[in-house]
């Protein structure tokens, strides 16, 4: 499937009250109320789940992967987000949570934090071969790939193109363990477990690849409390406690998730990380009016504090982030990758983007230009006359945007109750 | 310039100082272009010029009209400042050179850069300085055609 308006956040309608907390929270104001349910306009929808965040009602879902849906596969992978190392406190170590995984019933279970390192050295090479354009901009988010689709199209070519980390490894995973199991590729399942409710989209629809790597996203929200159960399970098993199979954690990936992770290992270029979907999309703004061009690489990541503020994760992100943070310190900095191997991947365009990214459909007010004109013009002169109250009683999330709804010929001027108001008193 | 009907006009005010602001009308200014279904390439000159020239208001001058004007042809930004006027305009004009005090420099301006990199993204591009009165700035960007949807 590679449906450019497949989207992982839906409302269930039964649920929604109508109610303009979801609309008034959105950056792109892609939610309209009608008929007294919320409803989300694709073309506008970047995934980032503000809405999710703040409906109270629980109206906001995302499609992420069931459990159930693994069934499907004769052999099961998990890769989880680095972020799960923050969610169960300080005396449960990686290790336990991996193993905790398999006993929950992957087949195998492999750790991110060496290939996050691998893709920052892979990061550096890259720079150190492009001087320009600057700045370069990270594309683990894919909510910050979509809005450059969508609202900064310009910068489309200023994405720096090697695949996240998640990929890498599901590519990696996918050269090797059909011939290391002899199990055909389409029964290895490889799942990605993350507090990120995009990622869906970015496998279903990915921007940078004819298909991912990867086959289904599972929330930690939904898989916590079996990984919880296993954990539980484990400590009976005091004499396994702490007999794993190795896994060589990285210091420098380990921090991955945290805003300024990405770039935390890169040696010798400036780099400026920047979280929060507002605060990204003010950078955006600054980038595409050429500012910052003395920075080598711009980490966006929309959820505030970086990915480990997804909306699917379970502890609060001040938690997590403190445990990551003990967790990066304990692994050191050490560098647990050969610069070598790296190397090799890269220029054999391993860790490379399949194609570059391309801006979505725009979408101006007509399609032609003379047409396009009189109807801003039109547009201005209804704001004029709007009450600039931004109620949301309307529909839409402010009074601009009705009239832009209005030139567009989505709304009618009637739908603000204050000019109906007036035009009923005379 | 065409028939006045078939262009679109709109006056952004700036204020001198005003970093709280900074920004916001290159930004109205692009999201206006976008809307107008202009070609990300112009979209992204005239935000330059947009951005560089409302930052030089804020930096430098007491205040400003910039005024658009947007035809199917051409987008055209003049910035008439009532400041203290560049006194060698040619000097002004190339790469490297600012008066930025350390204040400014600090906040990650006064590369001397703006003027060079309005000029830069400019098809047509005239300045006009007095010292002690001001500068006006006449830029025009021409389209490279529309994006039909």
């Amino acid at each position: 499937m590679n449906d450019r308006n497949f989207h992982a956040i839906h409302i269930t309608r039964d649920k929604c009250i109508g109610c303009v907390r979801c609309m008034s929270a959105c950056p792109t104001r892609a939610i309209r109320v009608e008929d007294g349910k919320a409803r989300i306009i694709d073309q506008l929808c970047i995934d980032c789940a503000e809405c999710l965040r703040v409906c109270p009602h629980d109206a906001v879902h995302s499609h992420t992967t069931s459990f159930a849906a693994l069934e499907a596969f004769e052999y099961k992978v998990a890769i989880p987000s680095t972020v799960i190392y923050g969610q169960f406190g300080p005396t449960v170590v990686p290790n336990e949570i991996l193993s905790a995984l398999r006993r929950v019933g992957f087949d195998e279970v492999y750790d991110l934090s060496s290939i996050c390192e691998l893709n920052c050295a892979a990061t550096e090479e890259y720079l150190a071969e492009h001087p320009r354009p600057r700045p370069y901009i990270t594309a683990t988010c894919p909510v910050v790939v979509r809005i450059i689709q969508r609202r900064y199209p310009s910068l489309c070519g200023q994405i720096l193109p090697i695949e996240p980390p998640r990929e890498i490894a599901a590519k990696i995973l996918r050269t090797i363990l059909p011939k290391s199991l002899g199990i055909p590729p389409e029964k290895i399942g490889i799942i990605h477990i993350t507090p990120c409710p995009a990622k869906i989209v970015s496998i279903n629809s990915p921007a940078t690849l004819a298909k991912s790597y990867l086959d289904g996203a599972i929330s930690i929200r939904d898989i916590f409390p079996q990984i919880l159960k296993a954990l539980r399970k484990s400590d009976e098993d005091a004499m396994m406690r702490h007999l794993f199979p190795e896994t060589l954690f990285s210091g420098i990936g380990m921090g991955w998730p945290l805003s300024g992770g990405e770039t935390r290992g890169l040696k010798s270029h400036r780099a400026v990380a920047v979280s929060g979907i507002r605060d990204t999309m003010r950078v955006l703004d600054e980038v595409e009016g050429g500012l910052l061009q003395d920075i080598d690489l711009l980490e966006c990541t929309v959820c505030p504090d970086g990915c480990v503020g997804g909306p699917l994760g379970v502890e609060n992100r001040f938690l997590a982030k403190s445990r990551i943070l003990e967790l990066v310190a304990a692994a050191g900095e050490h560098a647990v990758v050969d610069q070598k191997d790296v190397s090799r991947l890269y220029h054999k365009n391993f860790l490379s983007f399949d194609h570059p990214v391309t801006p979505t459909e725009p979408r101006p007010l007509d399609s032609d230009p003379a047409r396009a004109i009189r109807k801003a013009k039109r547009r201005e002169k209804i704001t004029a006359g709007l009450p600039m109250k931004d109620c949301g009683i309307c529909g839409a999330p402010d009074c601009r945007t009705l009239a832009d709804d209005i030139v567009r010929g989505f709304a009618r001027l009637e739908d603000c109750p204050f000019v109906k108001g007036k035009k009923e008193k005379r | 310039m065409p028939a006045a009907e078939s262009a679109y006009r709109r006056e952004f005010p700036v204020k001198g100082g005003d970093f709280a602001k900074a920004g916001a009308a290159a930004c109205a200014i692009k999201e206006l272009l976008k809307d107008l279904g202009l070609d990300a390439a112009t979209v992204r000159r005239a935000a330059i010029v947009a951005y560089e020239s409302e930052m030089n208001v804020i930096m430098y001058a007491r205040e400003a009209r910039m005024d658009l004007t947007v035809t199917p042809r051409e987008v055209r930004i003049v910035v008439d400042d009532r400041g203290p006027g560049i006194a060698d305009v040619e000097l002004a004009l190339t790469e490297g050179y600012s008066t930025a005090t350390a204040e400014m420099r600090e906040l990650g301006f006064g590369a001397g850069m703006g003027l060079p990199n309005i000029k830069r993204n400019a098809d047509v591009f005239a300045i006009d300085s007095e010292v002690g009165r001001g500068t006006r700035l006449d830029i025009i960007i021409r389209t490279n055609g529309h994006v039909t949807p």
